[in-house]
């Protein structure tokens, strides 16, 4: 495992808050951190196993959401403001829409709820929550809903 | 290309990961403190928006004593780091009065004209007493000297073209020039490794920015086929004219430029060139003549050559060669010349002085003898550091050899480490260089002697060991008996 290598071609995406999606490893990283989290909540909260898919799924809906959809901007001033109105998945890939990075993130949501509900054996009130969590997750990456504000809700003022 | 171990990979995206999550607690909490605490600035808008010094407050500020260190003394191959002391984790620094006398592997003094030299620093002093330290005005007003005219004829000879204009600022050069070359309805296809001047420029002039893979010349050749077929944005009308800019040492790879390759599909598809030799400029080449000497260019098939006296003379400025009416051009339009202070005549003179000190025209020999060492040099520190297991970047004859740390809390330990046995690097990271892609960069000098860079291999593997930055395997030193023992035979 030391010796596998990686070849990493530089990309051409100028948003430094994006362009680290694009090299080798980040896939792979996003699995192992929501399998280990699985494994914490486990161990902390001694719970069955399909309570803590639950929790592992409702909390990478929050997490995800606050950081892919509502934050908007870099964390950098260095770009002086130019993606101050785009959220996290308005800026990947420039804009472009359903390419395999954006693929793969639409994904990962529906596998986990699938999970999820398969080890709770569609029980009420879980299922409820998770299949919320999901139909939010899946709708907001939508490629209609590219800069769209619903309600005005996270609009700029 | 650079070649990740994929273990490192994940553990780097981990780690940044784990300090995303730290940040973004210890914000919150803040925002909760502060909300409960009374705010005296009622009614005032922030004066930035939380989410925009995100990076600063929460990852930089933690490692600040890493970068940005003062020194006292003038930055030769060994000088005077300044020691400083923080009272609360990293917030803010104090100077204390003790200096250590370290090793300068991060001063770009490439050919050693950075301290006093025997015949350079005598004439600066000379027209310090002449012309005094600035010229208070501009170049229109009152601030060309006989020294500012002799400096750009002086620098048109050594880069190989008609005439040059010199401005006070390297970096203001890229910025102020590239506005007034091209506007709306142009093109700049720009590598995508460029230095941020040229990225600040191309923004500044409004035209359309298109960028190619770094050093890549068919990707380049793709962008162009595809920009001109479709014209600008819209209107689909041909562009007006489009620059191709390219670096000629890439300071963050230590990388040459492929510019035999980039010169004839410019030339094939109609394109300007735009060459930025800041590093390269009288470090590489035969002569020193910078990267169009070394890869055989005819300097008459780069239309603008752009460069910085910072790097290999051991002065400030930067400078544009092209041909008369360019030039003629530049002076009547740019705004760095026509309200920019004019360069002052003491970094003028020494500019001239090391020119002809490079040439060979002050009667010695000590330019070429320079030249050679740094060669020498650069090309003896990178085998060794490859051999020792590291993964340097960059090619042969660079003296810029950034080496590769990736994981964040590398970036600290490598450089406080070396900075304890008095070897002074300089680490980059997020976002001078990509988030996965963070390195150690060397700048090899022309003024380090064999037993300085000896001691900075020693240090540095030491270091390397302690860090774990040795992603390659080490020649093992069998290898060379083998090979003698064959030769014998």
């Amino acid at each position: 495992m030391a010796n596998l290598y990686v070849r990493a071609v530089m990309p051409t995406d100028l948003n430094r808050n994006t362009e680290w999606f694009t090299y080798p490893g980040v896939w792979t990283t996003y699995i192992l951190i929501l399998f280990f989290s699985w494994l914490v909540v486990l161990s902390v909260f001694g719970c069955s196993p399909g309570i803590a898919w639950t929790v592992v799924h409702l909390s990478h809906f929050v997490v995800t959401y606050q950081f892919f959809h509502w934050k908007k901007g870099t964390p950098f001033a260095d770009d002086q403001g130019i993606y101050n109105r785009l959220t996290w998945w308005e800026q990947i890939d420039n804009g472009k829409q359903l390419t395999r990075n954006r693929k793969f993130l639409t994904v990962v949501p529906v596998v986990l709820y699938l999970i999820a509900s398969h080890t709770t054996d569609y029980q009420h009130p879980m299922l409820f929550f998770n299949t919320l969590a999901v139909f939010v997750l899946v709708v907001a990456k939508f490629p209609h809903m590219h800069k769209v504000r619903i309600f005005g809700i996270n609009a700029d003022q | 290309m650079i070649t990740i171990p994929y273990l490192t990979a994940l553990t780097t995206y981990f780690s940044y990961g784990l300090l995303f999550a730290f940040g973004q607690l210890r914000d919150f909490f803040r925002k909760i403190f502060d909300w409960w605490s009374h705010n005296s600035l009622q009614g005032y808008a922030p004066i930035c928006l939380g989410l925009e010094d995100f990076y600063i407050r929460r990852l930089y500020l933690r490692i600040q004593d890493c970068f940005n260190r003062p020194i006292c003394s003038s930055p030769d191959a060994w000088f005077d780091v300044v020691e400083r002391v923080s009272n609360d984790y990293n917030k803010t620094l104090k100077r204390t009065t003790r200096v250590d006398r370290c090793l300068n592997l991060g001063s770009y003094n490439y050919l050693g004209f950075a301290a006093a030299d025997e015949y350079c620093t005598p004439r600066v002093i000379e027209s310090l007493k002449k012309f005094s330290a600035s010229t208070c005005s501009t170049r229109v007003d009152g601030g060309t000297t006989t020294l500012h005219t002799e400096l750009e004829e002086c620098v048109a000879n050594f880069v190989g073209k008609p005439a040059a204009v010199v401005f006070g600022m390297g970096y203001a050069t890229n910025s102020a020039i590239l506005p007034v070359l091209i506007g709306k309805g142009g093109l700049i296809i720009s590598d995508s490794l460029n230095h941020n001047s040229i990225v600040n420029g191309a923004r500044g002039s409004g035209a359309t920015i298109r960028v190619f893979q770094h050093n890549t010349p068919s990707h380049l050749e793709k962008v162009l086929r595809e920009q001109i077929a479709e014209g600008q944005p819209r209107t689909h009308r041909p562009w007006k004219k489009i620059f191709v800019v390219v670096e000629g040492i890439y300071s963050m790879e230590g990388e040459l430029c492929q510019l035999p390759e980039i010169v004839s599909i410019c030339k094939k598809y109609k394109a300007y060139v735009y060459l930025d030799e800041a590093h390269s400029i009288g470090a590489v080449g035969k002569s020193g003549r910078g990267v169009c000497d070394l890869l055989g260019v005819d300097t008459a098939d780069v239309d603008i050559m752009m460069g910085t006296f910072t790097k290999s003379f051991g002065s400030c400025g930067g400078y544009i060669a092209g041909s008369k009416e360019l030039i003629e051009f530049l002076k009547h339009s740019c705004p760095a010349h026509l309200y920019a202070t004019s360069i002052s005549p003491p970094a003028a003179q020494q500019i001239i002085s090391s020119i002809k000190v490079i040439l060979g025209e002050d009667g010695s020999s000590r330019g070429a003898q320079k030249l050679a060492r740094i060669r020498e040099n650069s090309n003896f520190f990178r085998s060794e550091l490859q051999k020792m297991g590291f993964e340097v970047l960059g090619d042969n004859d660079s003296p810029v050899m950034p080496i590769m740390l990736y994981n964040p809390a590398k970036i600290p330990a490598f450089s406080r480490e070396c900075l304890k046995r008095n070897v002074a690097v300089v680490t980059v990271a997020f976002p001078a260089t990509p988030l996965l892609l963070a390195r150690a960069r060397i700048c090899i000098s022309a003024a380090h002697t064999r037993e300085d860079l000896i001691k900075a291999l020693e240090v540095i593997s030491r270091v390397g060991d302690m860090v774990g930055v040795k992603y390659f395997p080490a020649e093992p030193k069998k290898q060379q008996l083998e090979g003698e023992g064959i030769k014998t035979d």
